[in-house]
Formats: C-alpha cells, sequence, structure tokens
C-alpha cells in the first residue's frame, strides 16, 4: 500500500510559487531523502505533509486517506525539527511523552512507551534531565524519541543532524538507519549532506526551485541523472561541466569538440534530440579522471591546488584552453580525484585525460543526451 | 559609548561618580524618608513645623495605632484587596489568552484588534471620566466592587495585551510547530506550553498591574463613593481633618499603604528566572 501520495502539490506564498505542482508516491518503509539546493523548498514540502502549511491545490494522502485538509495531529505523521524544538520546561520523559499525554492515553501506556523510545535511543539514564542539561547530540535523541513514542505512520525529519559535529554526524546516520530497519516505519528525511542522501535513501528526491528533478535509488540518480541540475547536484567533488559543440550527429553517436581535446565520439541514447552544430556540454566525473597519458582523451595541464585527503586526492588542474563552468570553486580549473594519496606537487605539469564511454551528454536544455550508465562499474 | 566603567587609574574621577551617585541616591530617596520620619513624630512636631529634623519624641506604635483607630483603615484595605487581586488576577489571565492568540494565529484583522489594544492605552484617562462615570451609574455598577473591577481590568488588558504578545511572539516558533505536529489543541499549547514559559513575564506583569491599580486614586474617587467600597487609596484622604490635618498619621497610614506593593515586589521576584527557553533550540 501507498504511505504517503502527493498528487499536484501547488502552494505560493504570496508572490512566491514554492511548490510547483509536485507529484510523488512512497511506498510503505520506504526510506525517501530529500535534496536540493537551499531555499528550493525541502522545509515547505515537508511542512505540507505534516500540515503545519497549506497547498494552494492539490491532495495529499497518508496510508489512503485523503488528509490534506486535515489537523497535523490527525495524519499520523512525527516531524523531527532541525533546531529540536523540545519543551524546555519538560524533562525528557515528558518531553516524549507529550503527544501521547495530550491524546489523553492512559499514564501506564505512555510509561511503556517512553521507556521503549529511551531504550531504542540509549536515553533511559537522561529520562528525568531538562534539555539544557543534555548534549546537542542527546536534545536530537530525545526529539527523535519524541517522535517514536506516538508511534507515527510517517516519520520526517527536516535536516535532523545538521546542528551535530561529524563524528556525532556519523554516529547518528547509523543510529538512524538502524531505527528504520527495526520499526519499518515510512521515513522522509530533508538533508544538505550527499553522504546521509546516499547512505541512508531507498530513494533520493531531488527539489529545484520548488519542483522534483528526480526520483530514483541514489545509485541510479548518480550514475544516470536526467538532467545537468542533477548530475551536478549529487557527487562531491562536483561534476566537471565542459561546454563544446556536436560537430557531426549519427544515429547512435555524436562528434563533440571541446577547446584543447581531439574530436570525441560520445553514445547518443536513443531519441535524443541533437542536431549538428548545437552548444552541448559534456560532464566528467572528478574520479573518471586519470593522471597520466593512459586514457583515450588527454591533454596537458599545470596542477593549480592539491587536496590530500589521504584516501584520495583532489587536484584541481588549469587545463585551459579546456576550461570547466559552474564548478564549486568557482575557477575554470578541472577537478580530478585520485583513488589514493598520490604525491602530485603544485605548479607541475601533468598530463590528463579520460574515456569518452565515461563522460555524459548534456543538450542545451539541460537533458541528458547519453544511454543509461550501468550503475555499478565492472571493474 | 555609555556606560563605559571608569578606569582604576581614575580615582578623582571614580570619587565624583561615588558622590554623584550617592546624591541622586538621597535626592529620590529624601522624600520617602521624610515621610517614615513623620511617621514616627509626635503631633507636637508637625504643628511646630517640625518635618525635616530629627523627632523630638519617638511615637511609632502611637501613630500606627492610631492609623486603624481613627480612621476604617482595616475596611479600606480589605476592599483595596478585594479590587485590586482578582483584577490583577483576570488581566493576567486575559493578556495570556489575547497575547497567544495574536501573536501565534494571524487571522484577518488581528492588525486592528492589535491596534485597538495598545491604541486604548495612548488615550488620556482622564477625558473617560464622565461617559465611565455615567456608564456605571446606568449599569447600576457605580459605588460597588465591581465598577473598579471592571474598569482596571479592561484598561489594564490592553497594555498587558501589548507585552505578553511581544514576550510570547518572541518564544521559538518551532515549540509551537511541535506541539501543533504532536496534536496539541490551541488550548493545550497555552497551558501546556505557553503558560510554563512566560511565568517570568507574567511575574513582572503581576507587579507592574498590581502597584498601578492598588496605586490608584483617580478612578477611586470617580467610581466610589461609600466606605463599604472604597479602596485605601481614597480612604487616606479621609485621614486629614477639616482645619489641620495629622500629618504624623497620614504619614503613618502612607507608609501601610505602600507596603503591599513592595510585598508583591518580593512574592514575585522568584519568578523572574532567565533563560527559561534555554535547551529548546539548537546548541
Ligand atoms: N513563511 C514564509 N513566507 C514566505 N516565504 C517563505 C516562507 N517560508 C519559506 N518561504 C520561501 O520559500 C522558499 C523555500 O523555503 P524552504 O524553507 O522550504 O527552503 P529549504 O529548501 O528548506 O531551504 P534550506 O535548505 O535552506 O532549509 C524560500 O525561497 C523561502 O524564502
Ligand atoms: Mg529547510
Amino acid at each position: 500500500m501507498n504511505s504517503v501520495e502527493l498528487i499536484g502539490l501547488d502552494k505560493h506564498y504570496g508572490q512566491y510559487h514554492a511548490l510547483k505542482s509536485l507529484d510523488l508516491t512512497i511506498e510503505k518503509g520506504e526510506f525517501i531523502v530529500m535534496v536540493g539546493p537551499s531555499g528550493c523548498g525541502k522545509s515547505t514540502l515537508l511542512k505540507t505533509i505534516a500540515g503545519l502549511e497549506t497547498v494552494d491545490t492539490g491532495k495529499i494522502t497518508i496510508g489512503g486517506k485523503d488528509v490534506t485538509r486535515a489537523e497535523p495531529g490527525d495524519r499520523g505523521i512525527a516531524m523531527v525539527f532541525q533546531s529540536y524544538a523540545l519543551y524546555p520546561h519538560m524533562t525528557v520523559a515528558e518531553n516524549m511523552g507529550f503527544g501521547l499525554r495530550m491524546a489523553r492515553r492512559p499514564k501506564a501506556e505512555i510509561d511503556v512507551a517512553v521507556r521503549r523510545a529511551a531504550d531504542i535511543l540509549r536515553i533511559t539514564e537522561q529520562l528525568d534531565k531538562l534539555p539544557k542539561q543534555l548534549s546537542g547530540g542527546q536534545r536530537q535523541r530525545v526529539a527523535i524519541g519524541r517522535a517514536i513514542t506516538r508511534s507515527p505512520d510517517v516519520f520526517l525529519f527536516d535536516e535532523p543532524l545538521s546542528n551535530l559535529d561529524a563524528a556525532l554526524r556519523t554516529q547518528m546516520r547509523v543510529e538512524l538507519s538502524t531505527l528504520h530497519a527495526e520499526l519499518g516505519s515510512t521515513m522522509i528525511y530533508v538533508t544538505h549532506d550527499q553522504v546521509e542522501a546516499m547512505t541512508m535513501a531507498s530513494r533520493i528526491v531531488v527539489l529545484n526551485k520548488g519542483a522534483i528533478e528526480q526520483v530514483g535509488s541514489p545509485l541510479a540518480l548518480y550514475a544516470n541523472p536526467v538532467n545537468r541540475f542533477v548530475a551536478g547536484f549529487l557527487g562531491a567533488p562536483r561534476m566537471n561541466f565542459i561546454e563544446g559543440t556536436t560537430t557531426e550527429v549519427g544515429t547512435d553517436d555524436a562528434l563533440v569538440q571541446l577547446a584543447g581535446l581531439a574530436p570525441l565520439r560520445i553514445a547518443l541514447r536513443q531519441g535524443a534530440t541533437v542536431k549538428t552544430g548545437d552548444p552541448v556540454t559534456v560532464g566528467i566525473r572528478p574520479e573518471a579522471f586519470a593522471v597520466g597519458g593512459s586514457k583515450p582523451a588527454s591533454c596537458p595541464a599545470r596542477v593549480r591546488l592539491v587536496e590530500n585527503l589521504g584516501r584520495e586526492t583532489v587536484v584541481y588542474a588549469d587545463a585551459s584552453p579546456l576550461v570547466t563552468s559552474g564548478s564549486d570553486t568557482g575557477t575554470r580549473n578541472v577537478t580530478i580525484q585520485l583513488g589514493s594519496a598520490v604525491a602530485v606537487a603544485p605548479n607541475s605539469e601533468i598530463t590528463i585525460g579520460f574515456d569518452p564511454a565515461d563522460a555524459y551528454l548534456f543538450g542545451s536544455d539541460g537533458a541528458t543526451l547519453t544511454p543509461a550508465k550501468p550503475e555499478i562499474q565492472s571493474r | 559609548m555609555y556606560p563605559r566603567a571608569i578606569p582604576e587609574n581614575r580615582p578623582l574621577s571614580r570619587f565624583a561618580y561615588g558622590l554623584l551617585v550617592a546624591l541622586v541616591l538621597a535626592l529620590w530617596l529624601l522624600p520617602l524618608f521624610a515621610v517614615i520620619m513623620t511617621s514616627f513624630r509626635s503631633f507636637d512636631d508637625v504643628m511646630a513645623g517640625n518635618y525635616w529634623g530629627w523627632p523630638s519624641k519617638i511615637q511609632v506604635f502611637e501613630n500606627y495605632a492610631a492609623v486603624f483607630q481613627q480612621s476604617k483603615m482595616l475596611d479600606y484595605f480589605l476592599n483595596s484587596l478585594i479590587i485590586t487581586i482578582p483584577s490583577t488576577i483576570a488581566v493576567l489571565v486575559l493578556s495570556t489568552m489575547t497575547g497567544f492568540v495574536l501573536s501565534r494565529y494571524p487571522f484577518p484583522g488581528a492588525m486592528v484588534i492589535f491596534a485597538l489594544f495598545v491604541g486604548g492605552n495612548f488615550l488620556p484617562q482622564q477625558i473617560m471620566m464622565i461617559p465611565i462615570r455615567d456608564l456605571m451609574v446606568a449599569t447600576g455598577l457605580y459605588d460597588t466592587f465591581w465598577a473598579l473591577i471592571l474598569f482596571h481590568v479592561a484598561f489594564q488588558t490592553g497594555f498587558a495585551t501589548l507585552f505578553m504578545r511581544n514576550f510570547i511572539a518572541a518564544l521559538p516558533s518551532e515549540l509551537f510547530q511541535a506541539a501543533r505536529a504532536e496534536g496539541a489543541s490551541p488550548w493545550q499549547t497555552l497551558i501546556h506550553i505557553v503558560a510554563p514559559l512566560v511565568r517570568p513575564a507574567l511575574a513582572a506583569l503581576a507587579i507592574l498591574v498590581f502597584t498601578f491599580i492598588w496605586n490608584d486614586y483617580f478612578w477611586a474617587v470617580v467610581l466610589t463613593q461609600s466606605d463599604a467600597v472604597k479602596p485605601v487609596t481614597a480612604g487616606l484622604s479621609n485621614l486629614r481633618g477639616e482645619w489641620v490635618s495629622q500629618w504624623n498619621i497620614v504619614s503613618a497610614a502612607t507608609i501601610l499603604v505602600a507596603v503591599p506593593p513592595v510585598l508583591m515586589f518580593f512574592l514575585m521576584q522568584k519568578h523572574f528566572i532567565s533563560g527559561l527557553t534555554m535547551g529548546a533550540v539548537k546548541g
């Protein structure tokens, strides 16, 4: 059965079009992660599902019931806020039992639910403390515990881990995944964090300017983005985008001319609409680049910056006339990610190269023109 | 900028500062001091015009006992309590409710209602004297406790609403969203979330409103007549004789009248807790 269904959701804040006819079907037990640039409407969408914001048009069903106009408390949802939003004057136990107390459940039942949630989250010792006496990670757990006690059908998380430090974040990430496996409830999770999105999601929803760009499993989205936006959004460091033109378009491939490289033959998907002479963008993931002349398409470059992360090395190299556009760093350098610690000296001359089979081709409207790639690379 | 600490190496400035503080304090407290001293004096001192000097004879008990013997001060005191306590409670309850709704539920016309609450405070109350007196006479409430209670509740609630609205608006909005998402009704939110968190504001407001109503003289005179209803401020003037005033007795009564607001301050003080919302949001 479908757990959550959004049909044609549309919302304005005054003149501002915050959600643009969104459609999404979420199955029971799914872990949906919503990502998107800041201000794209993730929190707004979550709040409309929760019922804290109303929609202009469209329909929301939860567990098959139309809840478009229902009060948040009647929707079978529980929301965890980015800022925790714990009731400061109540103890941890009172915080966690609040929802049930408001629903006038018997005290014994509340106690059992609170104990159970506290056990799952390992905060049993903190039950009598006030929120201000807790650490950030413990507060976050209380906020999650408060959601668990009400045993909702759907959990809504709005960037729940963004206030935590890296170590705690990793720990909570694992705990949340475990919790999801344990409870089997539907979870909708908003995050800015690539790792959270890739590791926790059964499906990722990429939002942009109030509309859904693509929905799919993390690996599917990573390997086969439908457009340049999704390709650029998933993956850190970001995909290199290089502007070029087609010099020849065949039935299943095209010749693409990039500055500083010999023409590349890149495969086309069926029905790709591209003509000879069209401006196109070639996308190459940083890890698809190699240093040295081993790859079919290569050119000289000068190393500008090396980030040695131990496990991997990220090299920013100036390969002009081959230049990238819209990079994270704001420069026109090519980003190359190497699989291990590599000795690359800044300012040295290197040869970089890639295999055109690993490249993506995007049309002038941003749509992907290359055929689907395998989600798991066989080596 | 001001206030800037005076550096240690400027002893002269520091001395001047201390002196000025003492001077201002003395000026400020001088009238109070004179009243207290006079309440210890004998009537002879008063007749002799010894208002500022040391009393020639200290008669604390005589004077303070006289307050209760020569007038119905005890009755007036009770009247004042009967008027002030319910009024204060009603103002606190009403303004918490109006403040909550006005700060958290944007409904059409909310701004207009809020403006009316605030605007009412700017009207000089004196211009309403005749209409309100007429209203109370017409409704048969003139010279009853209800006249003063209703008037004070109506007029204090305006200012109190402004105060409470702003205080509640400053609470983290996620708390209200969280409560709503957990199925709490507006009433439940008011009782379980708002009320505990506005305690410091209510304490401050309680002192202000209590003092204001307790000290009111103008409306007490306008709206009451009989001794059975008159609050202590109006009753105080009964102590003044027709030809000569026993200022020592009047002073003693004045000191007694000032006691409840001061008590109120100490009673409420333990509710002035800062950081009540600590731990609610973020780190
Ligand atoms: N109450 C509001 N009134 C008017 N505009 C709003 C309101 N809430 C959000 N918006 C606008 O709607 C857009 C989406 O906001 P939203 O909070 O959903 O973004 P977001 O995707 O959650 O961003 P972030 O990642 O920064 O949290 C923003 O442009 C914001 O300015
Ligand atoms: Mg947000």
